[in-house]
């Protein structure tokens, strides 16, 4: 049963259907029991650091999640938003703390040749080497659907599985132990975000 | 590096998919917007764009439904609007399964409620619909209320506003091309692209293949065809194709499981 977090901010319908259409069996949730239970996380997150911060604070899910991911390791994976809280803290409307569990911060992305922002539309995945969540995705279609206009800058450069070019290079996908996250929307990109949260799905963390 | 998109744009009404010519006349059947969808995601287009133009009471509940199924098959952004006016309404879509709302007549007649809904619901999730038509030689103004009503806006100016209200895409609609097929306005296109920093989809005019190329150069993000798809044999696949042997960078044509 996979959990999919719901603080009220993100799509958490979209991954529902894209987990059912592969035939997955999720729960859109915010029950600390639910959750509990659970053998795999989904955090989504559409819309501001600061404001998403607060409601998982009020809801006590960033300490549930804390002990259920970070101490369980219960394989993770954090959508859009949902990557970049994971960071020690956003700079979005003011400075904001994040979960901390990637030692990164959140910064503008930045506009360095005229580029259009939010940087909206597919853009091309590159993998770093070989990882199970981009298992069977060729490289003609590691291209995925990113709405942003903000970036997570990793202090550890082990943490960074993917990147992508808009002007500049910047993070596309993290993953450290059993904790994975995505700038893009893999439940936006058709066939390609399917197969990944396929991957997701199968991911043994402790086999890396 | 970032693809152009190339993006079905569907009009509703009472449920039934229906296109016109300068969108009034000569409305006519296109389809069912459920099954067509699919159809779509299979060619792998890039975005879905749907527009509610009866936007009724009854109407609006319909389109509701219409996005819950549409989102339960296919896995690619959804655009819908249509008599969008209030908060709830673009709640109401988001919940059904709608990733971007966008908002004509009610973010002329109020451009706050284009900064009210960005705060609300986050600037990635709002796309400012302009309509426009020419009113004498060289001057344009844009329309409300399906192109009925013409204001004192010029569209540039208007796009602008919409921008500093922190809308996340300008989708730019000529009233007079709508259904021609006779090519997008493109010094339009180049006007607003130069000046924007958020993205611009044009629509309305598309024709031909070398139309699709030329709205990309004048400097749209994305481009929304309507009845070449329904009344030509053009279909996305072509026109990646072209696009991508003229240089290009859109995606690489990939089915979906369907």
């Amino acid at each position: 049963m996979i959990a999919i977090i719901d603080y009220g901010m993100g799509n958490v319908r979209s991954v529902f259907n894209a987990l059912d259409y592969i035939g997955a069996e999720a729960v859109i949730t915010s029950d600390h029991q639910q959750i509990e239970d659970s053998d795999r996380i989904i955090l989504p997150g559409v819309g501001a650091f600061g404001q998403a911060m607060k409601n998982l604070n009020d809801a006590e899910l960033v300490q549930v999640l804390t002990r259920e991911v970070v101490e369980k390791r219960k394989p993770f994976l954090g959508i859009c938003l949902g990557l970049q809280l994971l960071a020690k803290h956003g700079l979005e409307h003011g400075q904001h703390q994040g979960f901390g569990w990637l030692d990164a911060q959140v910064t503008p992305l930045e506009s360095k040749s005229g580029e259009k922002l939010p940087h909206m539309g597919w853009n091309d995945v590159i993998p770093n080497g070989k990882h199970p969540l981009f298992h069977g995705i060729r490289s003609e279609h590691c291209v995925f659907y990113f709405v942003h206009s903000f970036q997570v800058e990793c202090n550890d450069k082990n943490d960074i599985l993917a990147t992508c070019r808009y002007g500049q290079h910047f993070v596309a996908a993290v993953a450290k132990n059993n904790i994975a996250a995505t700038q893009f929307h893999p439940e936006k990109s058709q066939d390609s975000g399917l197969e990944f949260l396929e991957n997701f799905i199968q991911w043994q963390p402790e086999e890396c | 590096m970032l693809k152009k998109r190339i993006i079905p744009k569907f009009l509703l009404k009472d449920g039934r998919l229906v296109k016109g010519l300068r969108f009034h006349e000569n409305i006519r059947q296109a389809g069912n917007p459920v099954s067509t969808s699919k159809v779509y995601d299979s060619y792998g287009v890039d975005e879905l764009i749907f527009l509610d133009i009866h936007a009724s009471v009854e109407s609006r509940k319909t389109t509701l439904d219409i996005i819950e199924k549409v989102s339960e098959e296919v896995f690619m952004p959804l655009t819908v609007g249509g008599g969008v006016t209030s908060l709830k309404d673009i709640a109401d879509l988001l919940k059904a399964g709608a990733d971007k709302v966008s908002v004509n007549t009610a973010a002329v007649e109020n451009p706050n409620f284009m900064t009210q809904a960005a705060t609300h619901f986050g600037d990635q999730c709002m796309v400012a619909s302009i309509d426009y038509r020419q009113v004498s030689p060289d001057i344009f103004r844009v329309c409300t209320h399906g192109g009925y009503r013409v204001t004192d806006y010029e569209p540039l100016e208007f796009a602008l506003r919409m921008q500093d209200n922190h809308c996340g895409e300008v989708l730019l609609t000529s009233v007079d091309r709508d259904g021609t097929m006779t090519g997008y306005d493109l010094d339009m296109i180049h006007q607003l692209s130069e000046v924007l920093s958020i993205p611009l989809i044009a629509s309305s005019g598309a024709g031909s293949l070398e139309d699709c190329m030329n709205a990309f150069y004048a400097g749209a993000s994305a481009i929304t065809l309507s009845s070449m798809f329904i009344f030509t044999d053009h279909s996305p696949i072509k026109i990646r194709s072209y696009l991508f042997s003229q240089g290009l960078n859109v995606r690489a044509s990939s089915s979906s499981r369907n």
